[in-house]
């Protein structure tokens, strides 16, 4: 018995050690989480700087209060009431469109990934060209997305055309 | 004496032997609710139940009381257009569709709130686009004053036209669940994963108790 225990004993230590060292890597990553690299679903290496970050967790919010009822937290939408945005080839071919939608909402058919759909969606006017940014910023790197970061000069340029190219 | 004895040693095997018959009988499960007012006529126990109805569904066929008769159903209400609570609803109601879709003796009613613009072509629409069969899930429209009216007599649950709010209509994002003697027996907050699952639980708690009735 009192064999065995110091045949264990080593053994234990080394268990502990790992255990602190795994503990220890688990707070860096933890720590480097808060300050910014929340985002395990984007891929995209050039974009995760601190503005990415900002736009990625506000948009995370924003989603979670105007979108995601209908969308869905995870971005796969309903039947096909609501379509999915996650890995939707319409969302990726239109990114303008999508910037202008956000703001003035859309109605009629719309094909993504092959299925038509056919539910008005209502835009939130009240969003500011930042926050518009942060949205896609979110959905666009969020799931299976990887399109990196919108820029709020990029989005109140596009919104200024909206309406141009809704006349067309 | 001893045949005393006799009688006593019998009474107190009956005794053990009922405390122990009783002990197993335990784990009967407690009957849900019975939701509303009631009164006791001649000796009798009358419950609330849902008065009478008559909408379309999204086939252009007309729905009532009997539609549901010997069913258990799941009612609610909401609007195609609404953008708040009903798409967290609906997801939920999908649910609640997969788990019972082939149980023959569930149904479930959707009422819309905003029959003006909800017509059945859109309610048509609608189920087909979540891909439900109509013979289970009941998209319903009929005169706005009478879905009013039954939601807040026979359900319970708030229904009616708000011009503050977002969408123009305020309604509770409860489920009711309807017993075969069209009683409520449940009532859930359709727009909480964790209240829906108790929703099912409690479908099949239900299908039980018939199923105990019958024997």
């Amino acid at each position: 018995m009192s064999e065995n225990c110091s045949v264990n004993m080593p053994h234990r230590k080394n268990k502990s050690l790992l255990t602190y060292l795994m503990l220890g890597l688990a707070g860096i990553y933890s720590v480097a989480g808060t300050t910014g690299c929340s985002s395990p679903n984007n891929n995209s290496t050039e974009d995760r700087s601190t503005k990415f970050q900002q736009y990625y967790i506000q948009g995370e919010k924003l989603y979670s209060s105007h979108c995601s009822n209908c969308h869905q937290k995870n971005g796969q939408g309903l039947g096909r009431v609501y379509p999915p945005i996650d890995s939707s080839d319409y969302m990726m071919e239109n990114v303008e469109e999508v910037i202008c939608l956000i703001k003035h909402g859309k109605e009629g058919e719309l094909l993504v990934n092959g299925k038509q759909y056919n539910q008005r969606m209502p835009g939130v006017p009240s969003l500011t060209p930042l926050e518009i940014a942060e949205i896609s910023t979110y959905i666009y790197n969020t799931w299976s997305n990887d399109h990196g970061l919108i820029e709020v000069k990029q989005v109140e340029l596009i919104l200024q055309d909206c309406f141009t190219t809704k006349k067309e | 004496m001893v045949h005393n004895k006799q009688i006593i040693n019998i009474l107190s095997l009956l005794f053990i032997l009922s405390v122990i018959f009783t002990a197993c009988k335990q784990p009967v499960e407690k009957p849900l609710p019975i939701y509303g007012e009631r009164e006791v006529i001649n000796g009798d126990t009358i419950f609330h139940t849902i008065a009478n109805f008559q909408f379309v569904n999204q086939d252009s066929v007309f729905v009532t009381n009997d539609t549901f008769k010997g069913k258990i159903y799941i009612a609610d209400f909401f609007f195609t257009s609404c953008r708040t609570i009903c798409p967290i609803m609906k997801t939920q109601m999908l649910r609640v569709y997969d788990s019972l879709k082939n149980d023959a003796d569930v149904l479930i009613l959707s009422h819309t709130i905003d029959p003006e613009h909800d017509t059945v072509a859109l309610l048509h629409d609608f189920a087909e686009r979540l891909g439900v069969s109509s013979s289970k899930w009941h998209f319903v429209t009929g005169v706005q004053d009478s879905i009013y009216k039954i939601a807040q007599t026979s359900y319970f649950a708030t229904a009616m036209e708000d011009g503050s709010e977002p969408d123009g209509f305020i309604h509770s994002g409860a489920f009711l669940l309807i017993d075969k003697q069209q009683r409520i027996r449940g009532n859930y907050d359709g727009t909480v994963e964790e209240s829906v699952n108790k929703l099912i639980r409690d479908v099949r708690k239900l299908q039980r108790e018939y199923a105990s009735q019958e024997k």
